[in-house]
């Protein structure tokens, strides 16, 4: 005890030696969340502000005469005439894996009533994105799970793939799979103590959603066990616009330290849509001059220095990597509105997802004629590439065929059996949702499809047929799927040892 | 803002502009600005002077050291915060003292935005966030 009163007593001699220096100005005016202060004349852009009450701010906008702050959090308190104070410091965030399976806001504090976050360390949430000599090309596969993704828009690890499609296609399921898929891999693998296993850990940023939709994403998450691999950064629809603007900075400070340190990992952004509306909204109330669709001149940059920070880093440099999944919303499929081809221009790619084939039942709802993944094909392991090479050809090609196969009757034999065959690769990538299929189960699948086994399955029973195939794998031929995982290649052996097991399968299913 | 207000403005940075002696906001100078504008009045002549006064303000704000104590300052003391200050900044800073008990010891210095605060309630203020 004694200790303490003499710490608190060194202390203060040592204050009293001490003169504060601080930079000041006066609130001049306050609304909506917006202070405009005059004075703060050494103030840094993004810097924090200190309020009365504790209330802190960032200045983003710096003028002649005054400074625009936004106040994070309840600003009603504020008055004209109150001090505001420069802090010296940019907005921060605690990372590391203490957050892992938390739950925390833009500031990195938890929400979610577990206690304090154990962090010793802090990220600035605006940071360079990484240069050109510290990258590397993509060149590890990132599965999803989702076999329509793996087997024909292959992500790699530092992509970032972009999800875009209307309301209620199926956008956040994709992303949610993802998740899940690398916390399986992770178990496997972590299990296994194969020293040169590499974790993906996730961060999901939820900007501008019902709180009820995030609880629900947590709960699938904690379900599945994913949550232990996984970070939630939220700004519901609830919170401040400010906030909304800053959760994805939040989250990829807290992907970056996992990249920096020589780990991978995985960051939704569901959604940018809402996030570049939360920006106009605090440009429009900053008063900054408004371009197209009322969203200000910098909205670009706004999601380009964001999505930028997903890399994927040279051995020299750590050899860690941040996967980007942002997801768009388009209203009435508008692929050409102002946000969707900013993002489509930024990214490696789009997963676009159709209305109409999500109301007809294939889900996950994948426009394959519109999807593509600029640089997840070198990612892609061989054993994928050997047994879906031509499946987005076929497919696409079917797409085509069915439209117009629609106005005839007379079909020759050669389109009836591309028609037959595409209905049949459409069943078979009908996928439930929280359910990814481990890569060396989809070789497995997708191998009989190619060597037509499942040409005599009824098209309605091809799903049924596509799990009956991994169920029989999994119980009878877990040695064979090991083989495919650890392999990642289809040599001869392989292949004859597939075909055995496929022979064995069907005569099973037949019966 | 309007280009009205921006024209104001500009206006008024080039009055205080002739008000400047070699760096410094003079009586003289501006006492002649205030004459000329009488005499030929410009138009927003209420509001050019508006912003006339806001810059000068700002301005001798900048030349002003504010010293607040708390119990007692010396002469001595005053001038050499004010001949340190002048050297800091460059530019003859002006001392104006008043007494604040609210610091309950020492003394704060503010000159425009900057504030040295070596009072008693200061340090017990950080003590406090250090603690908290």
């Amino acid at each position: 005890m004694s200790s303490v009163i003499e710490q608190i007593e060194k202390q203060i001699a040592n204050l009293q030696a001490k003169t504060v220096t601080s930079n000041t100005g006066k609130i001049v005016q306050t609304a909506d969340g917006v202070a405009k202060v005059d004075g703060l004349s050494e103030v840094m852009y993004n810097e924090m502000i200190e309020f009365p009450g504790g209330t802190i701010g960032i200045a983003l906008n710096l003028e002649e005469d005054e400074v625009g702050c936004v106040v994070l959090g309840e600003s009603t308190h504020l008055k004209e005439g109150d001090e505001a104070k420069c802090t010296g410091t940019l907005l921060s965030i605690p990372v590391g894996k203490g957050l892992l399976g938390r739950v925390v806001n833009a500031l990195g504090q938890p929400v979610d009533g577990k206690g304090p976050i154990e962090s010793s360390d802090v990220y600035p949430l605006e940071k360079i994105a990484p240069g050109i000599i510290e990258r590397k090309s993509v060149d590890q596969p990132l599965m999803t799970g989702i076999m329509a993704i793996d087997s024909m828009i292959p992500i790699g690890r530092g992509q970032r793939e972009l999800i875009i499609g209307d309301r209620g296609t199926g956008k956040s399921t994709i992303a949610i799979d993802t998740i899940i898929n690398q916390a399986k891999i992770n178990k496997v693998g972590l299990a296994s103590g194969d020293p040169n296993f590499r974790p993906v850990y996730s961060i999901y940023v939820a900007v501008g959603q019902k709180n009820a939709n995030v609880a629900r994403t947590l709960n699938v998450l904690e379900e599945s066990g994913a949550l232990q691999y996984t970070i939630i950064v939220t700004a519901p629809a609830s919170d401040s616009a400010a906030n909304q603007y800053l959760a994805p900075y939040a989250g990829a400070a807290v992907g970056e330290w996992f990249m920096d340190n020589g780990m991978d990992a995985l960051i939704v952004y569901d959604d940018l849509s809402k996030h570049a509306a939360a920006y106009r909204q605090m440009s429009l109330v900053l008063k900054r001059p408004s371009g197209r669709e009322a969203y200000p001149g910098d909205v670009f940059y706004l999601h380009s220095r964001l999505l930028e920070r997903s890399a994927r880093i040279n051995e020299e440099n750590g050899n860690g990597s941040l996967t980007a999944l942002p997801i768009i919303e388009t209203l009435a499929g508008d692929l050409a509105a102002y946000i969707p081809t900013n993002v489509i221009s930024i990214t490696d790619g789009q997963i676009f997802l159709e209305t109409d084939l999500f109301n007809q039942g294939i889900r996950p709802a994948v426009s394959v004629g519109l999807s593509v993944s600029r640089v997840g094909s070198s990612a892609q392991i061989k054993a994928t590439k050997q047994v879906a090479g031509k499946i987005k050809l076929e497919l696409a090609q079917f797409r085509e065929l069915a439209a117009f196969a629609q106005f005839g009757s007379d079909l020759d034999a050669k389109t009836k059996a591309q028609l037959d065959r595409g209905s049949r690769i459409v069943e078979l990538f009908k996928q439930p949702a929280f359910n990814p299929v481990p890569i060396e189960e989809q070789v497995a699948v997708l191998w009989a499809m190619q060597n037509n086994y499942f040409d005599e399955v009824d098209v309605s029973k091809v799903v049924a047929a596509s799990n009956s195939v991994r169920d029989f794998f999994v119980s009878r031929k877990e040695a064979l799927l090991n083989k495919i995982r650890e392999q990642a290649k289809i040599d001869d052996a392989l292949a004859s040892e597939l075909k055995a097991a496929i022979e064995e399968w069907k005569s099973t299913f037949s019966a | 803002m309007t280009k009205k207000d921006k024209q104001i403005k500009e206006y008024a940075k080039l009055l205080l502009k002739v008000s400047m002696d070699g760096g410094d906001l003079t009586v003289e100078r501006v006492e002649g600005v205030l004459a000329v504008l009488e005499k030929n009045p410009p138009r927003h002549y209420a509001s050019v002077l508006k912003a006339y006064l806001k810059l000068a303000q700002r301005e001798v704000a900048k030349s002003t050291a504010v010293i607040s104590y708390a119990g007692s300052v010396s002469p001595a003391a005053v001038e050499a915060i004010r001949s340190q200050l002048s050297s800091k900044y460059g530019r003859t800073i002006a001392a104006q003292t008043e007494q604040d008990d609210s610091l309950i010891a020492g003394v704060k210095v503010i000159v425009d935005c900057d504030v040295y605060d070596a009072s008693a309630s200061a340090a017990l203020k950080e003590l406090e966030t250090s603690l908290s």
